[in-house]
């Protein structure tokens, strides 16, 4: 598969390409397209309009900032999504240093219990959860969506966490040992600075998730409109009987770019935290 | 770790262990606990509260621990009689005499390719191989296809949905991945091929580009709805085909249009994953053996069977199983897509429900809470054999990496 390819091969590779890049882009530029248009219409009626911006307009922005609860959502949203990743990482990094450097009883148990819990969905456990909240009056409540979040992105947290520090060579801490730091400090002066670029990717990555939840938020905070995230807010919108078309394309614009930027920013971790469940034991 | 060890030791360990265990037991851990109580039970819409003046709902329930339990007219859930009737409903269909019938004809259908996989086991042992290894898969294919003709497997099939809610969910997930998978790895592999090739400019630029779709799953719930109204009955596709004076279908309110395109768009976003991850198997294949391949004359088409597939295997087997049950657990795609439409029959699922949508629409529709908590627990098992079938199969591959 060395030699360069004939000149029909190359043709049709970039064929190939081309049409997969237009697959790839296409939705999402049709979405940024649709937000730009005059008018509460999604579609439009001329070829051209579908491929490039034929009268381009912030209007259906500005609507939507000004005249909806979009910002409350995205308030929303961005203490939800912060406080879940602030949250996991605070809780998990202690775990992941523990699972990665100490031999203990229970240990291997405590891996297959995180597999376990990892193949568990949270829809699946969202009647006990919302039992649980609103026994104590988290129920359509913010700190309890964050409570819900969290759990599920615990297990991601350890587990990449855990990862990361095996790959931390333990001769910086041995030399701190001798140095007589007890197993703390060596945790908080040495592996703590150490996986400082992965609590980071750890922290987006919770943030992400719960930014774009959208399940169990629906379900534990059903109303009032104040209080939901975008998600379910943008999911409302697009199922009333008047869609107003080109708000929700802003909408799903202003909330699918940023997501994408960081994703793409964080590309190489990705294949470490997909195939957590291969990390050695 | 040196120099400490006794009491001192196991208290260091619980110190940084705490925290995540604390996290998890309560939001994750006793959430399951209580599930499984909670499948025993008769818990619904008529009987919703507990009975607090038990010992047994005193602990485990968390609304009854604050003092002042919910009340209301209905009466408090109590334990099913027998104990184990939900999962009774659930599963009964599938171990009554039709049900095991069914499955005992597709299980003969599918024969053909356990013997193809034998005859694969048998020639890989000998110095020359009869047949090509994807002759086999092909003949066992074909096999499967002749017998399910004999066997009467549409049959089969139909009575198995006929078997109970639960079974016809799980059975229309099971075939939503059985299509997916191909498609994925196909495109995947074809992705990968392309752009580990040296001698196309901008890989680099594609590279990124194409991974686009793997960013916006962390979205999927809202990129969906763009993608939705691409198949609306006024959609995007309808208008094109509009310009050739065709009217076309309501795309979604057909079964079988909808679970095309929630396998299309499904496609769209996983189809990066398996394309950066065959990449990297693509990289770790040695040079020297697609040169030595090219010295002995090999055509193009023999190096990817003979080299490429064979050693690709160690990072394929576990993607696919990965993926498989990600794509088991697929819920906001087709939700934001279909709702798990469209729905055949009062009371019955859609023809797009796949169990996770399934087990969501149940908190509002049936809001039978009992038979949900079996239906949580059966999955559960279900999943987590699985995740440690795929964890084994990782291991595995990965010794033959070192």
């Amino acid at each position: 598969m060395n030699r360069p390819p004939t000149l029909a091969a190359r043709i049709v590779m970039y064929a190939v390409l081309v049409g997969m890049t237009l697959f790839a882009l296409y939705p999402i530029w049709f979405a940024i397209l649709a937000s730009g248009r005059a008018g509460d219409r999604l579609y439009t009626f001329n070829l051209a309009g579908m491929f490039v911006p034929t009268q381009w307009t912030f209007e259906n922005y500005r609507t939507l900032l000004y005249e909806t609860s979009f910002l409350t959502w995205i308030k929303n949203s961005l203490f939800v999504a912060t406080l879940t990743a602030i949250a996991s990482v605070s809780l998990g990094t202690s775990g992941g240093f523990a699972f990665s450097r100490f031999r203990f009883r229970g240990r291997e148990a405590g891996l297959i219990l995180f597999l376990a819990i990892q193949a568990f969905p949270g829809i699946l456990a969202l009647v006990p959860i919302a039992q649980i909240l609103s026994a104590f009056g988290l129920y359509r409540n913010h700190w309890g969506l964050i409570m819900a979040y969290m759990s599920g992105q615990l297990v991601f947290a350890t587990w990449m966490l855990k990862g990361y520090f095996d790959t931390i060579p333990i001769d910086l801490e041995e030399a701190g040992m001798i140095d007589g730091a007890g197993p703390i400090q060596s945790f908080v002066h040495i592996a703590l600075p150490l996986a400082r670029p992965m609590l980071a990717t750890t922290a987006l990555f919770g943030f992400m998730a719960g930014w774009g939840e959208f399940f169990l938020a629906n379900i534990l905070i059903p109303a009032p409109d104040a209080r939901k995230t975008v998600m379910v807010g943008m999911f409302q919108i697009a199922n009333e009987v008047n869609i107003p078309w080109g708000q929700f394309a802003a909408g799903a614009v202003l909330v699918i770019i940023p997501i994408l930027l960081v994703f793409l920013f964080l590309q190489r971790y990705l294949e470490a935290g997909l195939t957590m469940g291969g990390v050695k034991g | 770790m040196v120099g400490w060890s006794g009491r001192r030791k196991t208290l260091t360990i619980l110190l940084f262990v705490a925290p995540t265990l604390l996290g998890l037991l309560i939001f994750s851990i006793f959430p399951l606990v209580l599930n499984i109580f909670i499948s025993l039970t008769n818990r619904g819409k008529f009987h919703p509260n507990p009975d607090c003046t038990q010992t047994i709902w005193k602990i485990v329930e968390p609304t009854c621990w604050l003092g002042n339990p919910p009340k209301g007219l209905a009466e408090p859930f109590g334990f099913q009689t027998p104990v184990y009737q939900n999962y009774a409903d659930l599963l009964g269909g599938l171990f009554g005499r039709a049900g095991l019938v069914a499955l005992l004809h597709i299980v003969i259908a599918l024969l053909p390719l356990l013997a193809a996989w034998y005859l694969n086991r048998r020639f890989d042992r000998q110095l020359t191989r009869p047949v090509p290894s994807w002759m086999v898969w092909l003949g066992g294919l074909v096999g499967v296809f002749l017998v399910s003709r004999l066997a009467d497997v549409p049959g089969a099939y139909n009575t198995l949905l006929r078997a109970g809610n639960f079974i016809m969910v799980n059975i229309r997930t099971i075939l939503y991945v059985v299509v997916c998978m191909p498609l994925f790895f196909t495109l995947g592999l074809i992705m990968a091929l392309i752009l580990n090739n040296r001698h196309i400019k901008g890989l680099t630029f594609f590279r990124v580009i194409l991974i686009v779709p793997w960013a916006a799953s962390t979205v999927a719930i809202m990129m969906s709805l763009v993608w939705q109204f691409f198949f609306r009955e006024r959609g995007t596709i309808n208008q094109l085909v509009g310009l050739l004076n065709i009217k076309g279908p309501a795309f979604l309110n057909n079964s079988l249009w909808a679970f095309v395109i929630v396998v299309l768009v499904n496609l769209w976003y996983t189809y990066p994953f398996f394309m950066v991850s065959l990449l990297g198997g693509l990289q770790s294949i040695p040079q020297e053996l697609y040169e030595a391949a090219e010295v002995d004359g090999a055509s193009w088409w023999k190096q990817l069977i003979n080299i490429t597939l064979p050693l690709l295997r160690p990072i394929a087997l576990p993607i696919i199983v990965l993926s498989s049950l990600t794509t088991y657990k697929i819920d906001a795609v087709v939700w934001s897509l279909t709702r798990g439409g469209p729905i055949a029959g009062a009371g019955k699922p859609g023809a797009t429900e796949f169990v996770m949508l399934h087990a969501y629409k149940q908190i509002f529709e049936t809001q039978a809470y009992g038979r949900m908590g079996a239906f949580a627990v059966i999955l559960f098992v279900m999943l987590f054999a699985a995740t440690l079938y795929s964890l084994r199969i990782t291991r595995i591959t990965k010794g033959a990496y070192e």
